[in-house]
């Protein structure tokens, strides 16, 4: 009985982890450039809803997949003019993208509320996977595309990051933009990119919401994913394959906070994911010589040439 | 650099100037507003008058402004000591609802009455408050972990503990199972001014608090000492700055001044303990847009309180009065806060000629030791 | 003279005219948006049908996503723009409205699902109980596993009631059935919601009922094909093929009856201290079915056929013949049956209602007790 409980637990947290990867995925990216985006939640709802309104009318979730994606980017331009050009706290860009993301989001969706989306994003079932005894109909049938392809991403993020001079030159750039500078890299540019593909990964995250894990419109429905998504970035110590781990860590929590309702409290589960966030950060800072522990030294600072 | 013109930095912002691209940052956000009513068919001027009539010049529409600007009053007071030290607490949500709870706590099990009750709730929740910064306070200066994370964090443990708080050891028995405590004991609940709803003692406090955190700030060595690990931590650190101390203390009263607010809430408006969406509709962020607004002066706090408190009230009267999607509300203060940012530069920077000779290098002449980023 | 008296009298009539022709001003306060498509929707259908059954004679309004702290202050704003009669439709709502109700003595309030009242505020409610309970009828039948599941708001008697209701109905059809419950804690929360639902059908419930203000139980279910009941509004589009039936809510017949007694003078705005509606199948409050007019989906119907039931009560006879006696019993009246009346022994093997006691409405109010089947975590549940 209790393998049943762990391998549905692992499937569901696949499920519930997928946004929250796809997003901590892109901050991970911008953040290891240097720029700090708490616009998440915004540009997910923002996406969510774009995505909703393109596949509702036209009748492919896939192209309503590219235009959340494009609306996050839109909104993470934004959100790089503030922080990366004008210089701006980085802090507030990000808060009051998000605050006016989540009004504005509400204001253009009241007339596609409560619909559903006519063409979902199906299920898929992997192959050869699916037939491996006991493990295979439950970890591999059930799940949608998008989740997996956010596994495959994660990886290649890594591979990037840490092995190609493009990931060099993000790295360094959210390090020591100064001496990256020196050497010749344009480090503004380096920064808008970044946060612009954290805007494309958080609106694929919002719309895979309202394509297909639920697949219609409400108001506030991201709930509050995009600050995890962000917490889980960080817990993830900004490396794309922690973040793998991190996000199911997360959705473990949550569909746990379900089926162990007998005999937890949920909300004292739900709770647990924050505290582990605090406790890794901890955990990290203690081991202070690790530098690959870190986060970039340049983390939330605005760079500008010849400032100190 | 554009043209024949260059951004300089600029040197010091004079606070006439601050307060001047402050309002202006407002002016363009209320115009913004403005067209977005025009969008949904309402006469921006005359939607302006009725806010105007229905908030202002209504006695009781003053006091829902008055009162809704208290617990950014306060939260955004201790924010400003916190954020002139440039400690990010993002916490305030969180804080809030600590010190809501302790209050809780203290009126329903404490079993204390009368005229003592209502002290001792606030210095619980003060106390609840502080304790709830403390912890990223100690990570941060002991291990360099960043505040921001760690107080965002705690603001998610804050509401999952009042959740579990209402739903189950104090779940009332007076409601017919519904989600909330017990009634508060009348000692615990605070007078308001005639039939409003307006708590004074908390809007004492909150004016107190800026008075305090400003003489703090302006007179003593403690308030020194926590603009210098703001303007320029290395020269605090020659300075012999113990940062450790100087931090721990700033968290302590920023965090306390948002337990402060949560009492308030409850003691003032709720006389219970509410799930945390009803007792915090957001304050503990919006003093952060509070704080910010004022440029963390706590005087300053004060007025963008009032300014903040004023736009949520508005968002009544505007679905009311002028038929508008409730959701205005969210977009106007987003405005409100982009125009801000905005505006930033225009204090930073200022736009030089740049002489004939000189090479567009882009490098800035003598530019000071300031980190990036801020002003003041 | 004659020309003044004239004119005082063209002023009367036309003072008295205009009397008359001022519409009565309804106001209507809703916690969550209009577009939940669930709770707030459903008032707002109740109140556009309200306008139209009364015309130019009332003039409605409403305002939407007001958080329960910040009721007054709306309250203020409405009476300002000269509302007659104030609906607020959340529980939360009630400090508010009886604190504004003190202040305005001659507005005429309804706190909707409260439970006090002053001598201008009136409660109403409509309960879903016995319709939950016919839905357990049908779940009982249809399910194979024996396991159905309900993924449950909050633990409060409203809730109880129903997810009760439920239970003593799939029990009455299926004496090992059991009802696996899940509790969201929220209103509005579809990620918790779709969780749940699958939690639940990993625990094996193979049929599914909620009380949640979203479809996401619904469309979650459907995805493995299991069937579902429709709650609050007509979620059928949601998944046309697997919503069997569900609950459906007329606030409409309530709104109608309070406005006509305002404007017949009836209700003043001094003597509700007494007016509570709790109205149910026999007002035409609610309705069993997941679209107006269709108790069952016609593609289960012949499901519910099939099984054919030796009872007590009626002998032989099919679950869906059942189903639909049981609903014209309870429309006639709580008298004729009510799944609640005694004798009724809770899980724990406590006797609740004794032999041929029919609970009164405060009773139902009340309710905390969790009956046999049921099964899963219960907030204050009596030892």
């Amino acid at each position: 009985m209790e393998t049943a409980l762990v391998l549905s637990t692992i499937a569901r947290a696949l499920a519930f982890s997928t946004p929250l990867l796809w997003a901590a995925l892109g901050e991970i990216v911008a953040e290891r450039s240097g720029v700090v985006n708490l616009g998440v939640e915004g540009m997910m709802i923002l996406g969510a809803l774009t995505g909703f309104i393109v596949a509702q009318s036209s009748g492919d979730p896939w192209l309503g997949l590219v235009a959340a994606a494009a609306t996050g980017a839109a909104a993470a331009l934004l959100h790089a003019f503030f922080a990366v050009i004008l210089r701006a706290n980085q802090y507030v860009s990000g808060l009051a993208l998000t605050i006016f993301g989540l009004g504005l989001s509400g204001l253009i969706g009241r007339g596609w509320v409560g619909r559903p989306l006519r063409n979902a994003m199906e299920y898929v079932s992997l192959p050869f996977l699916v037939d491996i005894p006991v493990v295979g109909p439950v970890l591999f049938d059930h799940q949608y595309a998008l989740t997996w392809w956010g596994l495959i991403v994660a990886v290649a993020l890594w591979f990037v990051l840490q092995h190609t001079r493009i990931g060099l030159i993000v790295r360094t750039v959210g390090e020591n933009p100064a001496a990256a500078d020196a050497a010749g890299v344009p480090v503004l540019r380096v920064r808008i990119a970044a946060v612009v593909f954290g805007g494309v990964m958080a609106g694929i995250a919002g719309g895979f919401l309202s394509l297909a894990y639920r697949p219609s419109w409400g108001q506030g429905m991201t709930n509050g994913l995009g600050w995890i998504a962000l917490a889980m970035a960080i817990f993830a110590l900004w490396d794309p394959l922690r973040a793998i781990f991190a996000a199911l860590l997360f959705g473990a929590f949550f569909t746990l906070s379900f089926s162990l309702q007998d005999r937890f409290p949920p909300q004292l589960l739900t709770m647990m994911p924050y505290l582990f966030t605090i406790l890794a950060l901890t955990l990290t800072s203690l081991r202070k010589g690790d530098r690959s522990f870190g986060a970039p030294e340049a983390l939330g600072e605005p760079y500008a040439r010849g400032e100190r | 650099m554009i043209g024949r013109y260059k951004l300089e930095r600029r040197g010091h912002a004079g606070p006439a100037l601050v307060w001047g691209v402050s309002l202006a940052a407002v002016i363009v956000a209320m115009l913004l507003t403005g067209a977005l009513f025009a969008l949904f068919g309402v006469a921006p001027l005359a939607a302006f008058a009725t806010l105007v009539d229905r908030t202002i010049l209504d006695a009781r529409g003053l006091s829902e402004v008055v009162r809704r600007a208290i617990p950014l009053m306060l939260a955004g007071v201790g924010l400003t000591l916190a954020f002139k030290a440039r400690f990010w607490n993002i916490g305030a949500e969180g804080q809030l609802l600590i010190g809501a709870v302790a209050a809780s706590g203290v009126a329903l099990f404490s079993g204390l009455s009368g005229p003592l009750l209502a002290p001792a709730m606030f210095a619980a929740g003060f106390a609840a408050g502080a304790l709830w910064g403390l912890g990223p306070a100690l990570l941060k200066v002991r291990l360099g972990v960043n505040e921001i994370i760690t107080t965002l964090m705690l603001n998610y443990v804050a509401i999952y503990l009042v959740r579990w708080l209402i739903n189950g050891p104090w779940k009332g028995s007076s409601l017919s199972g519904f989600a909330y405590s017990d009634r508060f004991d009348p000692a615990a609940q605070l007078p308001t001014i005639g039939t409003t709803r307006l708590h004074w003692p908390t809007l004492t406090l909150a004016i107190l608090a800026a008075i305090l955190v400003a003489w703090l700030l302006a007179r003593t060595r403690f308030g020194f000492e926590v603009r210098m690990m703001g303007e320029s931590p290395e020269a605090a650190r020659y300075a012999g700055v113990d940062f450790f101390r100087t931090t721990l203390a700033l968290v302590l009263v920023s965090a306390g001044a948002a337990g402060l607010a949560g009492v308030g809430e409850v003691a003032g408006i709720h006389h219970r303990l509410v799930d945390p969406g009803s007792l915090s509709v957001g304050y503990g962020y919006t003093a952060i847009i509070v704080a910010l607004l004022a440029r963390k002066n706590p005087l300053g706090a004060l007025v963008t309180a009032l300014f903040l408190g004023w736009i949520a009230a508005s968002g009544d009267v505007m679905q009311v009065a002028l038929r508008l999607p409730s959701q205005i509300t969210g977009v106007t203060q987003g405005l409100v806060l982009l125009c801000i940012i905005g505006s930033e530069p225009f204090l930073r920077y200022r736009l030089t000629r740049v002489p004939a000779a000189a090479g567009p290098t882009g490098l800035a002449p003598g530019g000071e030791a300031a980190r990036g980023g801020e002003t003041s | 003279m004659r020309t003044i008296l004239l004119a005082l009298l063209s002023l009367l009539v036309a003072s008295s005219a205009t009397a008359q022709d001022d519409p009565l001003k309804v106001a209507f306060i809703y916690v969550g948006p209009v577009g939940d498509y669930g709770f707030s929707y459903a008032h707002d259908l109740g109140r556009q049908a309200l306008q139209e059954h009364f015309g130019d004679q009332i003039e409605t309004v409403y305002v939407e996503s007001v958080p329960e702290p910040e009721v007054e202050p709306f309250i203020d704003q409405l009476v300002a723009d000269g509302a007659d009669v104030i609906f607020g439709t959340s529980f939360g709502f009630g400090d508010g409205i009886l604190a504004a109700a003190q202040r305005y003595p001659d507005v005429i309030f309804g706190w909707g699902t409260g439970i006090a009242r002053a001598p201008n505020v009136l409660t109403y409610m409509a309960d879903f109980y016995q319709v939950y309970y016919l839905n357990g009828l049908i779940a009982g039948a249809l399910s194979t596993s024996d396991t159905l599941g309900y993924v449950a708001a909050f633990p409060i008697p409203e809730v109880k009631r129903h997810i009760d209701g439920f239970a003593l109905g799939a029990r009455e059809v299926n004496p090992d059935a059991e009802v696996q419950v899940r509790w969201l804690y929220s209103w509005f929360d579809p990620a918790g919601a779709k969780e749940a639902t699958e939690a639940l059908m990993a625990a094996g419930a193979d049929v599914l009922a909620f009380t949640e203000d979203t479809p996401t139980v619904i469309q979650t279910a459907a995805e493995r094909g299991h069937p579902s009941f429709s709650h609050y509004a007509s979620m059928v589009e949601f998944s046309p093929e697997t919503v069997v039936s569900g609950q459906l809510v007329h606030w409409d017949t309530i709104y109608i009856d309070i406005v006509e007694k305002v404007l017949d003078g009836t209700y003043t705005s001094t003597n509700l201290e007494d007016v509570d509606y709790f109205w149910l199948l026999e007002h035409g409050a609610v309705e069993l079915g997941a679209e107006p007019g269709v108790p069952v989906a016609p593609a289960f119907i012949d499901d519910l056929e099939a099984v054919v039931l030796d009872h007590p009560e009626f002998g032989e006879i099919d679950v869906y013949d059942l189903v639909l006696r049981r609903n014209a019993q309870m429309t006639e009246g709580r008298e004729v049956f009510d799944p609640f009346a005694g004798p009724l022994v809770d899980r724990n093997g406590n006797e609740v209602y004794a032999e041929g006691y029919l609970p009164t409405i405060d009773d139902l109010v009340g309710l905390e007790f969790a009956v046999p089947g049921v099964v899963g975590p219960w907030d204050n549940e009596p030892e």
